[in-house]
Protein backbone atom coordinates (compact mmCIF):
# COMPACT_ATOMS: atom_id res chain seq x y z
CA UNK A 1 0.00 0.00 0.00
CA UNK A 2 2.81 2.37 0.85
CA UNK A 3 4.91 1.40 -2.13
CA UNK A 4 3.15 3.96 -4.26
CA UNK A 5 3.63 7.53 -3.22
CA UNK A 6 0.69 9.72 -4.00
CA UNK A 7 1.36 13.16 -2.64
CA UNK A 8 -1.00 16.03 -3.24
CA UNK A 9 0.15 19.48 -2.32
CA UNK A 10 -2.50 22.17 -2.32
CA UNK A 11 -1.61 25.63 -3.63
CA UNK A 12 0.13 27.94 -1.17
CA UNK A 13 1.77 25.13 0.78
CA UNK A 14 5.53 25.02 1.14
CA UNK A 15 6.85 21.49 1.24
CA UNK A 16 10.63 21.18 1.25
CA UNK A 17 11.93 18.45 -0.98
CA UNK A 18 14.24 17.14 1.72
CA UNK A 19 11.23 16.09 3.79
CA UNK A 20 10.33 12.41 3.71
CA UNK A 21 6.77 11.76 2.61
CA UNK A 22 5.63 8.17 2.22
CA UNK A 23 2.29 6.94 1.05
CA UNK A 24 -0.92 8.71 0.19
CA UNK A 25 -0.67 12.21 1.65
CA UNK A 26 -2.68 15.34 1.00
CA UNK A 27 -1.19 18.56 2.30
CA UNK A 28 -3.58 21.46 2.77
CA UNK A 29 -2.98 24.97 1.57
CA UNK A 30 -0.57 27.27 3.44
CA UNK A 31 1.07 24.37 5.26
CA UNK A 32 4.80 24.51 5.85
CA UNK A 33 6.78 21.28 5.93
CA UNK A 34 10.39 21.80 6.98
CA UNK A 35 13.28 19.72 5.63
CA UNK A 36 13.86 16.36 7.34
CA UNK A 37 10.26 16.14 8.54
CA UNK A 38 8.78 12.67 8.19
CA UNK A 39 5.17 11.97 7.27
CA UNK A 40 4.44 8.32 6.79
CA UNK A 41 1.03 7.05 5.72
CA UNK A 42 1.62 3.39 6.53
CA UNK A 43 -1.91 2.27 7.18
CA UNK A 44 -3.94 4.61 5.02
CA UNK A 45 -4.09 8.11 3.62
CA UNK A 46 -3.21 11.18 5.67
CA UNK A 47 -5.00 14.45 5.04
CA UNK A 48 -3.25 17.41 6.61
CA UNK A 49 -5.42 20.50 7.11
CA UNK A 50 -4.60 24.07 6.20
CA UNK A 51 -1.98 26.19 8.02
CA UNK A 52 -0.12 23.27 9.61
CA UNK A 53 3.52 23.70 10.54
CA UNK A 54 5.70 20.60 10.61
CA UNK A 55 9.25 21.22 11.82
CA UNK A 56 12.38 19.18 11.22
CA UNK A 57 12.53 15.60 12.53
CA UNK A 58 8.84 15.69 13.40
CA UNK A 59 7.26 12.34 12.61
CA UNK A 60 3.60 11.99 11.73
CA UNK A 61 2.85 8.33 11.34
CA UNK A 62 -0.47 6.77 10.50
CA UNK A 63 -0.21 3.40 12.18
CA UNK A 64 -3.09 1.15 13.08
CA UNK A 65 -3.75 -0.58 16.32
CA UNK A 66 -3.64 -4.38 16.02
CA UNK A 67 -7.41 -4.81 16.47
CA UNK A 68 -8.13 -2.39 13.64
CA UNK A 69 -6.09 -4.16 11.02
CA UNK A 70 -8.84 -6.57 10.03
CA UNK A 71 -11.24 -3.85 8.95
CA UNK A 72 -11.97 -3.84 5.27
CA UNK A 73 -12.14 -0.08 4.87
CA UNK A 74 -8.82 1.73 5.07
CA UNK A 75 -9.12 4.44 7.67
CA UNK A 76 -8.02 7.95 6.79
CA UNK A 77 -6.09 10.08 9.26
CA UNK A 78 -7.56 13.55 9.04
CA UNK A 79 -5.53 16.24 10.75
CA UNK A 80 -7.28 19.56 11.33
CA UNK A 81 -5.94 23.00 10.59
CA UNK A 82 -3.50 25.29 12.47
CA UNK A 83 -1.57 22.44 14.09
CA UNK A 84 2.07 22.86 15.01
CA UNK A 85 4.42 19.87 15.13
CA UNK A 86 7.71 20.98 16.68
CA UNK A 87 11.22 19.53 16.37
CA UNK A 88 11.49 15.81 16.90
CA UNK A 89 7.92 15.07 17.99
CA UNK A 90 6.42 11.67 17.15
CA UNK A 91 2.68 11.71 16.58
CA UNK A 92 0.75 8.56 15.80
CA UNK A 93 -2.60 9.73 17.16
CA UNK A 94 -5.71 8.25 15.62
CA UNK A 95 -7.55 11.57 15.41
CA UNK A 96 -6.17 15.07 15.49
CA UNK A 97 -8.39 18.15 15.61
CA UNK A 98 -7.39 21.75 15.06
CA UNK A 99 -5.18 24.31 16.82
CA UNK A 100 -3.02 21.75 18.61
CA UNK A 101 0.63 22.18 19.48
CA UNK A 102 2.89 19.14 19.71
CA UNK A 103 6.05 20.44 21.32
CA UNK A 104 9.60 19.18 20.84
CA UNK A 105 10.28 15.50 21.44
CA UNK A 106 6.78 14.65 22.63
CA UNK A 107 5.30 11.25 21.81
CA UNK A 108 1.62 10.56 21.17
CA UNK A 109 0.69 6.93 20.60
CA UNK A 110 -1.96 5.59 18.25
CA UNK A 111 -4.40 4.98 21.13
CA UNK A 112 -4.82 8.70 21.77
CA UNK A 113 -7.45 10.97 20.28
CA UNK A 114 -6.49 14.60 20.24
CA UNK A 115 -9.36 17.09 19.95
CA UNK A 116 -8.88 20.83 19.56
CA UNK A 117 -6.60 23.40 21.16
CA UNK A 118 -4.40 20.91 23.04
CA UNK A 119 -0.77 21.47 23.91
CA UNK A 120 1.43 18.42 24.39
CA UNK A 121 4.45 19.74 26.27
CA UNK A 122 8.04 19.12 25.35
CA UNK A 123 9.21 15.60 26.15
CA UNK A 124 5.75 14.39 27.31
CA UNK A 125 4.71 10.88 26.39
CA UNK A 126 1.06 9.87 25.98
CA UNK A 127 0.76 6.12 25.62
CA UNK A 128 -2.46 5.06 27.39
CA UNK A 129 -5.75 4.96 25.54
CA UNK A 130 -7.44 8.32 26.10
CA UNK A 131 -9.21 11.22 24.49
CA UNK A 132 -7.81 14.62 25.30
CA UNK A 133 -10.54 17.17 25.96
CA UNK A 134 -10.51 20.55 24.26
CA UNK A 135 -7.73 22.89 25.43
CA UNK A 136 -5.90 20.22 27.46
CA UNK A 137 -2.32 21.04 28.35
CA UNK A 138 0.08 18.20 29.09
CA UNK A 139 3.22 19.33 30.85
CA UNK A 140 6.13 18.41 33.07
CA UNK A 141 8.14 15.26 33.62
CA UNK A 142 5.11 13.33 34.95
CA UNK A 143 2.86 14.47 32.11
CA UNK A 144 0.28 16.23 34.30
CA UNK A 145 -2.83 17.34 32.50
CA UNK A 146 -4.84 20.46 33.05
CA UNK A 147 -7.28 22.51 31.11
CA UNK A 148 -6.10 25.69 29.49
CA UNK A 149 -8.11 28.89 29.71
CA UNK A 150 -7.78 29.53 26.04
CA UNK A 151 -6.59 27.69 23.01
CA UNK A 152 -2.95 28.24 22.02
CA UNK A 153 -2.11 31.20 19.81
CA UNK A 154 -1.81 30.40 16.16
CA UNK A 155 1.59 30.67 14.55
CA UNK A 156 0.44 32.50 11.43
CA UNK A 157 3.01 35.28 11.93
CA UNK A 158 5.84 32.77 12.05
CA UNK A 159 4.45 30.96 9.04
CA UNK A 160 4.26 34.20 7.05
CA UNK A 161 7.95 34.79 7.71
CA UNK A 162 8.85 31.20 6.93
CA UNK A 163 6.88 31.20 3.71
CA UNK A 164 8.97 34.15 2.56
CA UNK A 165 12.29 32.71 3.73
CA UNK A 166 12.15 29.03 2.92
CA UNK A 167 11.77 29.32 -0.88
CA UNK A 168 15.06 31.26 -0.99
CA UNK A 169 17.00 28.30 0.37
CA UNK A 170 15.13 25.14 -0.46
CA UNK A 171 13.70 23.30 -3.36
CA UNK A 172 9.98 23.34 -2.89
CA UNK A 173 7.74 20.53 -3.99
CA UNK A 174 5.43 22.02 -6.56
CA UNK A 175 1.70 21.88 -5.98
CA UNK A 176 0.02 19.25 -8.12
CA UNK A 177 -0.70 20.49 -11.58
CA UNK A 178 -0.56 17.25 -13.53
CA UNK A 179 2.69 18.21 -15.25
CA UNK A 180 5.39 15.82 -14.20
CA UNK A 181 8.19 17.48 -16.13
CA UNK A 182 8.71 20.40 -13.81
CA UNK B 1 42.57 8.60 31.37
CA UNK B 2 43.11 8.44 27.64
CA UNK B 3 39.95 8.69 25.55
CA UNK B 4 39.16 5.84 23.19
CA UNK B 5 39.33 6.46 19.47
CA UNK B 6 36.04 7.20 17.74
CA UNK B 7 36.38 6.05 14.19
CA UNK B 8 34.48 7.22 11.16
CA UNK B 9 34.25 6.30 7.53
CA UNK B 10 36.65 8.51 5.66
CA UNK B 11 34.41 8.79 2.63
CA UNK B 12 31.56 10.05 4.79
CA UNK B 13 33.31 13.07 6.29
CA UNK B 14 34.62 16.20 4.66
CA UNK B 15 37.58 17.87 6.33
CA UNK B 16 38.10 21.56 5.62
CA UNK B 17 41.36 23.49 5.68
CA UNK B 18 40.61 24.82 9.16
CA UNK B 19 40.10 21.30 10.47
CA UNK B 20 36.31 21.13 10.55
CA UNK B 21 35.01 17.62 10.09
CA UNK B 22 31.51 17.60 8.68
CA UNK B 23 29.57 14.48 7.79
CA UNK B 24 28.02 14.31 4.34
CA UNK B 25 24.85 12.96 5.90
CA UNK B 26 24.01 16.18 7.73
CA UNK B 27 21.29 18.58 6.70
CA UNK B 28 22.98 21.97 6.53
CA UNK B 29 20.40 24.44 5.32
CA UNK B 30 21.64 27.79 4.06
CA UNK B 31 25.28 26.81 4.41
CA UNK B 32 26.42 30.32 3.43
CA UNK B 33 25.08 31.52 6.80
CA UNK B 34 26.90 28.90 8.89
CA UNK B 35 30.34 29.80 10.23
CA UNK B 36 32.46 27.11 11.83
CA UNK B 37 35.61 28.58 13.33
CA UNK B 38 37.72 25.47 13.01
CA UNK B 39 38.19 21.99 14.48
CA UNK B 40 34.44 21.57 14.70
CA UNK B 41 32.94 18.10 14.34
CA UNK B 42 29.43 17.74 12.94
CA UNK B 43 28.26 14.14 12.96
CA UNK B 44 25.80 12.34 10.74
CA UNK B 45 22.13 13.37 10.57
CA UNK B 46 22.71 16.58 12.50
CA UNK B 47 20.65 19.51 11.27
CA UNK B 48 21.85 23.11 11.29
CA UNK B 49 19.30 25.65 10.11
CA UNK B 50 21.40 28.40 8.60
CA UNK B 51 18.51 29.35 6.36
CA UNK B 52 16.57 30.90 9.23
CA UNK B 53 19.44 33.07 10.55
CA UNK B 54 23.22 33.07 10.91
CA UNK B 55 24.77 30.33 13.02
CA UNK B 56 28.26 30.87 14.35
CA UNK B 57 30.24 28.36 16.32
CA UNK B 58 33.55 28.74 18.09
CA UNK B 59 36.48 26.35 17.93
CA UNK B 60 36.35 22.73 19.08
CA UNK B 61 32.58 22.35 19.03
CA UNK B 62 31.10 18.89 18.77
CA UNK B 63 27.62 18.47 17.36
CA UNK B 64 26.59 14.84 17.83
CA UNK B 65 24.35 12.65 15.75
CA UNK B 66 20.78 13.77 15.05
CA UNK B 67 21.19 17.01 16.99
CA UNK B 68 19.26 20.02 15.71
CA UNK B 69 20.68 23.53 15.89
CA UNK B 70 17.96 26.00 15.02
CA UNK B 71 18.08 29.78 15.45
CA UNK B 72 15.32 31.07 17.72
CA UNK B 73 12.44 33.27 16.70
CA UNK B 74 10.68 36.04 18.53
CA UNK B 75 7.24 37.33 17.87
CA UNK B 76 6.82 41.05 17.50
CA UNK B 77 3.70 43.06 16.81
CA UNK B 78 4.84 43.19 13.19
CA UNK B 79 5.44 39.53 12.58
CA UNK B 80 8.22 37.18 13.54
CA UNK B 81 11.98 37.58 13.31
CA UNK B 82 14.61 34.89 13.56
CA UNK B 83 17.70 35.73 15.58
CA UNK B 84 21.27 34.76 14.84
CA UNK B 85 22.72 32.11 17.09
CA UNK B 86 26.22 32.10 18.49
CA UNK B 87 27.96 29.19 20.10
CA UNK B 88 31.22 29.65 22.03
CA UNK B 89 34.34 27.52 22.04
CA UNK B 90 34.63 23.97 23.39
CA UNK B 91 30.91 23.22 23.38
CA UNK B 92 29.54 19.69 23.27
CA UNK B 93 25.96 19.00 22.08
CA UNK B 94 24.78 15.44 22.75
CA UNK B 95 22.86 13.10 20.50
CA UNK B 96 19.28 13.92 19.50
CA UNK B 97 19.27 17.25 21.31
CA UNK B 98 17.25 20.14 19.92
CA UNK B 99 18.90 23.47 20.61
CA UNK B 100 17.10 26.72 19.88
CA UNK B 101 19.09 28.98 22.21
CA UNK B 102 20.06 32.55 21.35
CA UNK B 103 23.52 32.44 22.85
CA UNK B 104 25.56 29.52 24.09
CA UNK B 105 28.70 30.49 25.97
CA UNK B 106 31.97 28.63 25.98
CA UNK B 107 32.79 25.35 27.77
CA UNK B 108 29.13 24.28 27.82
CA UNK B 109 28.15 20.63 27.97
CA UNK B 110 24.69 19.70 26.64
CA UNK B 111 23.69 16.08 27.21
CA UNK B 112 21.65 13.67 25.10
CA UNK B 113 18.00 14.13 24.19
CA UNK B 114 17.86 17.64 25.60
CA UNK B 115 15.36 20.25 24.45
CA UNK B 116 16.54 23.81 24.82
CA UNK B 117 13.66 26.19 24.20
CA UNK B 118 13.84 29.20 22.00
CA UNK B 119 15.86 32.25 23.02
CA UNK B 120 17.54 30.64 26.02
CA UNK B 121 20.86 32.08 27.06
CA UNK B 122 23.44 29.58 28.26
CA UNK B 123 26.30 31.31 30.00
CA UNK B 124 29.85 29.91 30.11
CA UNK B 125 30.72 26.67 31.92
CA UNK B 126 27.25 25.25 32.50
CA UNK B 127 26.07 21.66 32.17
CA UNK B 128 22.67 20.53 30.89
CA UNK B 129 21.93 16.97 31.97
CA UNK B 130 20.59 14.26 29.67
CA UNK B 131 16.83 14.40 28.87
CA UNK B 132 16.46 17.89 30.33
CA UNK B 133 13.78 20.19 28.96
CA UNK B 134 14.69 23.85 29.27
CA UNK B 135 11.72 26.19 28.96
CA UNK B 136 11.89 29.02 26.43
CA UNK B 137 13.71 32.22 27.41
CA UNK B 138 15.53 30.67 30.37
CA UNK B 139 18.85 32.19 31.32
CA UNK B 140 21.28 29.64 32.69
CA UNK B 141 23.95 31.20 34.89
CA UNK B 142 27.60 30.18 34.73
CA UNK B 143 28.79 27.13 36.71
CA UNK B 144 25.35 25.61 37.19
CA UNK B 145 23.99 22.21 36.34
CA UNK B 146 20.43 22.06 34.98
CA UNK B 147 18.24 19.00 34.58
CA UNK B 148 14.71 17.64 34.65
CA UNK B 149 11.47 18.75 33.06
CA UNK B 150 10.96 21.68 33.30
CA UNK B 151 14.68 22.24 33.64
CA UNK B 152 15.81 23.54 37.00
CA UNK B 153 19.07 24.03 38.77
CA UNK B 154 20.12 20.71 40.26
CA UNK B 155 23.65 21.46 41.33
CA UNK B 156 26.81 23.32 40.60
CA UNK B 157 29.80 22.74 38.41
CA UNK B 158 33.39 22.72 39.69
CA UNK B 159 35.54 25.70 38.86
CA UNK B 160 37.76 23.56 36.67
CA UNK B 161 34.94 23.09 34.13
CA UNK B 162 36.82 25.27 31.64
CA UNK B 163 39.88 23.02 31.74
CA UNK B 164 37.75 19.88 31.74
CA UNK B 165 35.84 20.95 28.64
CA UNK B 166 39.04 22.04 26.84
CA UNK B 167 40.56 18.65 27.61
CA UNK B 168 37.39 16.80 26.66
CA UNK B 169 36.73 18.51 23.33
CA UNK B 170 40.41 18.53 22.32
CA UNK B 171 40.87 14.86 23.02
CA UNK B 172 37.53 14.07 21.35
CA UNK B 173 38.79 15.86 18.26
CA UNK B 174 42.15 14.14 18.37
CA UNK B 175 40.56 10.74 18.81
CA UNK B 176 37.99 11.30 16.07
CA UNK B 177 39.95 9.51 13.37
CA UNK B 178 39.14 7.76 10.13
CA UNK B 179 38.75 4.01 10.35
CA UNK B 180 41.88 2.18 9.25
CA UNK B 181 41.44 -0.05 6.29
CA UNK B 182 42.68 -3.47 7.27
Amino acid sequence: MTSENNINVMPGAIVCEESKLDGDITIGSHCIIHPAAIISAEAGPIILGDFCLVEEQAKIIHRLRPEQTNNETTPVLIIGSHNVFEIGCTVEAAKIGSNNVFESKCFVSNKVNVTNGCIIGAGCKLIEEQTLKNNTIVYGSKCFQREGLDRPVTQTAQMDTLSKMLPNYHHIRRPMKKDYLN
Amino acid sequence: MEMQDTTYDKSEYVETASGNKVSRKTVLCGSQNIVLQGKVIIQSDAIIRGDLANVRTGRYCIISKEAVIRPPYKQFSKGVAFFPMTIGDHVYVGERSAVSAAIIGSYVYIGKNVVIGRRCVLKDCCIIEDNAIIAPETIIPPFTRYGGSPGMEVGSVPECQQDLMIDFTRSYYQHFVPARIL
